[in-house]
């Protein structure tokens, strides 16, 4: 029977009522007003069609099993019958347990409640009731604040956290970047302290290009990012520096650029528009932003070009704090530079290590001209696993002196400033002298037995550096660590050559990281003991 | 030395008691088969047992002043029993018909037990008339 209350309710909101006659109720009737095949209890079939069935795929339809005596709407086929008719049957069918229900006051029990449906009156309850974190309402300060500010609470400091959105007067800080397919979306929020570089593609035409918005520089330092959440303090988007790139590629830094350069559609292009934004965020240690600058690129596009790409980047630095690039955290991070160092001369023995951005441990950098002598200065940064073996050729005549060219050579291979120390984990910081492994330098030189008295002019060709690294920690989450670094220089004679004749010899430079982990040991910790003690007073009146 | 004390009464109160006692379990262990196998939420679950043990803690007064007295051919005592028969034939009507979920075992006990309560009430009457004339 019915619910007729709930009926009523559900006429009024557009929901079906249920259905609990047997009679009526047929589950493989799923085409609308058409016949399913096989389907016994279908209405929609005529006796025609049910004398082309087969069976019946459902054969019985009846309520819960439990109750004691209850309706069963029976289908069959009589398949003796010419042509073959459908039976339909209406029993009462007894369960003959003794457990079975013989009536229930509980109305739940048998048929599944239809579901309340949701009107504007009682939304709110439902939300309320139902609606978990995943219905939650939005986070505070999301998009464009309707909502009136709160009461302003002294006590309470307010601080961007790790990821929050940062800011903006109208609504975040936006970093376009591509969402779903490489289009740009301007709705991507830059998170604080999220270090983040995207590239996506804006489609363009030259006739509109003043009115898109991504491709102004307006549009990226327009409004200005509140210090913390919910304030009124701001802190406006400078233009750090422009660089306007030129249809070729070339790029050119524009000298004591300030201003906003807007785009200027000019006959057949389309100039200052933007190719990429570099956002730098200055913050404080208590989570309020103090500065914004904004580094451009600027391009032109001819009238062919349907899309641009644009890259934007984002970095945070500290106030007062002069970041050094980590390169892993503990263990280093294979394909970040391995990082290194000097110990300032004359200082006592505890002090820390002198590293810039120059002292990295560098290598030789092959260039297409291959010459030792015309590619001074060309160095790559050594990563971190990655083997690399690189050279020159050096052409030598007999008019060079041998010293000159081995000290020239050094340089070549060695670089301007070849750094003592490297650091063992990705981030040991400069004032611990014990996190810094010395590198070790080998001297192979090759000499002739017999001419081991002579001294001839040794020259270095080959530079080897060998970086021995171990697995540290724990068995799951293992960190790389340098455990020894060993430079070896390998020099060769230099036999004195007849005048105008040249000789050419190769010069290369190698690093090779080897792993040197010991094999695991897993350590299980050891069964704990049971300590059974009796209180001192146990036996009180008689010890 | 006529005996006024009802014997059929006296027979009726000592297997009523034993019967309860049965009752009472088997009761028990049919709701908690009720609240695994249906859907049983503690609001409706509760009202059932406090009804039960209810019953449970009616029973022991009544047999035992009924007892007393019949064994003591006093009326008073007869009568209070007999008020509290009427409170437990309340009590047993609900788990009979207005529980939560009535199983044809539930009929059968509840039923039992309504017939024995209804004798044991005649035959209370019939103590009391005979005690009091």
């Amino acid at each position: 029977p019915a619910d007729t209350g709930g009926a009523a309710q559900k006429r009024a909101s557009g929901a079906p009522a249920p259905v609990t006659d047997v009679a009526r109720l047929c589950v493989c009737d799923l085409l609308v007003a058409r016949c399913d095949a096989n389907c016994c209890c279908d209405p929609d079939c005529s006796p025609e069609e049910f004398s082309l069935f087969t069976s019946c795929s459902v054969p019985v339809v009846v309520g819960d099993s439990h109750l004691c005596r209850q309706k069963a709407a029976v289908y069959s086929l009589d398949v003796e019958a010419n042509p073959p008719e459908r039976i339909f049957q209406l029993i009462d069918q007894v369960n003959p347990s003794i457990f079975c229900i013989h009536a229930t006051n509980y109305k739940q029990a048998l048929h599944l409640r239809p579901p309340e449906m949701p009107t504007p009156e009682n939304f709110d309850r439902l939300l309320d009731e139902f609606g978990s974190a995943a219905f939650s309402a939005e986070p505070e300060g999301w998009g464009v604040a309707t909502e009136a500010p709160g009461p302003p609470d002294a006590n309470e400091t307010r601080s961007y956290q790790y990821g929050a959105p940062i800011q903006t007067e109208d609504a975040f800080l936006r970093l376009p970047s591509p969402v779903v397919s490489s289009w740009c979306s301007d709705a991507n929020p830059a998170g604080f302290l999220v270090n983040q570089a995207t590239k996506c593609i804006r489609s363009v035409s030259v006739e509109k290009c003043d009115s898109i918005q991504g491709l102004s520089m307006l549009f990226y330092i327009n409004s200005s990012i509140l210090a913390v959440p919910k304030s009124s303090q701001m802190v406006n988007v400078t233009v750090q520096s422009i660089v306007v790139q030129s249809l070729d590629g070339t790029r050119t830094l524009l000298e004591g650029a300030d201003g906003l350069r807007l785009p200027l559609a000019l006959d057949e292009l389309c100039l200052n528009i933007v190719l990429g934004v570099s956002y730098h965020i200055t913050y404080t240690d208590t989570g309020a932003i103090i500065e914004a600058a904004a580094a451009f690129v600027l391009g032109a596009i001819s009238k062919e070009a349907l899309s641009v790409q644009q890259s934007f980047q984002i970095s945070f630095t500290q106030a007062n704090t002069k970041p050094v690039p980590l390169s892993g955290n503990p263990g280093y991070v294979v394909g970040l530079p391995v990082r290194a160092g000097f110990r300032p001369q004359g200082y006592p023995f505890l002090a820390g290590l002198l590293t810039n951005r120059h002292s990295q441990l560098t290598i030789l950098q092959s260039t297409p001209s291959q010459d030792c002598l015309a590619a001074q200065g060309a160095r790559a940064p050594v990563r971190f696993g990655y083997n690399m073996i690189s050279g020159c050729k050096l052409r030598i005549t007999a008019a060079m002196k041998c010293q000159p060219l081995a000290q020239t050579l050094l340089d070549v291979l060695k670089g301007q400033s070849f750094p003592e120390y490297v650091a063992s984990f990705g981030n040991s910081q400069a004032q611990d002298v014990l996190d810094w492994v010395p590198i070790t330098h080998l001297h192979i030189s090759e000499q002739r037995l017999s001419n081991t008295l002579q001294s001839s002019c040794q020259i270095p060709v080959s530079l080897g550096i060998e970086v021995k690294w171990t697995k540290y920690g724990s068995l799951v989450n293992p960190q790389a660590r340098i455990v020894n670094v060993t430079a070896t220089l390998s020099s060769t004679t230099l036999k004195q050559l007849p005048s105008g004749r040249e000789r050419i010899i190769p010069v290369t430079s190698s690093v090779v990281f080897t792993d040197i982990s010991a094999p695991a040991e897993p350590g299980y910790k050891a069964w704990p003991t049971i300590n059974i003690k009796l209180p001192f007073d146990f036996f009180y009146p008689f010890v | 030395s006529s005996q006024l004390s009802s014997l059929p009464l006296q027979i009726l109160f000592y297997v009523n008691g034993i019967y309860y006692i049965f009752y009472f379990l088997a009761t028990l262990a049919m709701i908690v088969y009720k609240s695994q196998v249906f859907s049983y939420p503690d609001d409706f679950l509760a009202p059932d047992l406090v009804v039960l043990f209810l019953m449970a803690i009616l029973e022991v007064p009544r047999l035992y002043l009924g007892c007393k007295g019949n064994l003591t051919e006093e009326e008073a005592p007869l009568g209070l029993s007999l008020g509290v028969t009427v409170g437990s034939v309340v009590l047993c009507v609900y788990l009979l018909a207005w529980q939560t979920y009535v199983l044809w075992a539930d009929v059968l006990l509840n039923a039992v037990l309504l017939c024995a309560y209804g004798l044991e009430s005649g035959l209370k009457v019939m103590a009391i008339a005979a005690f009091v004339s």
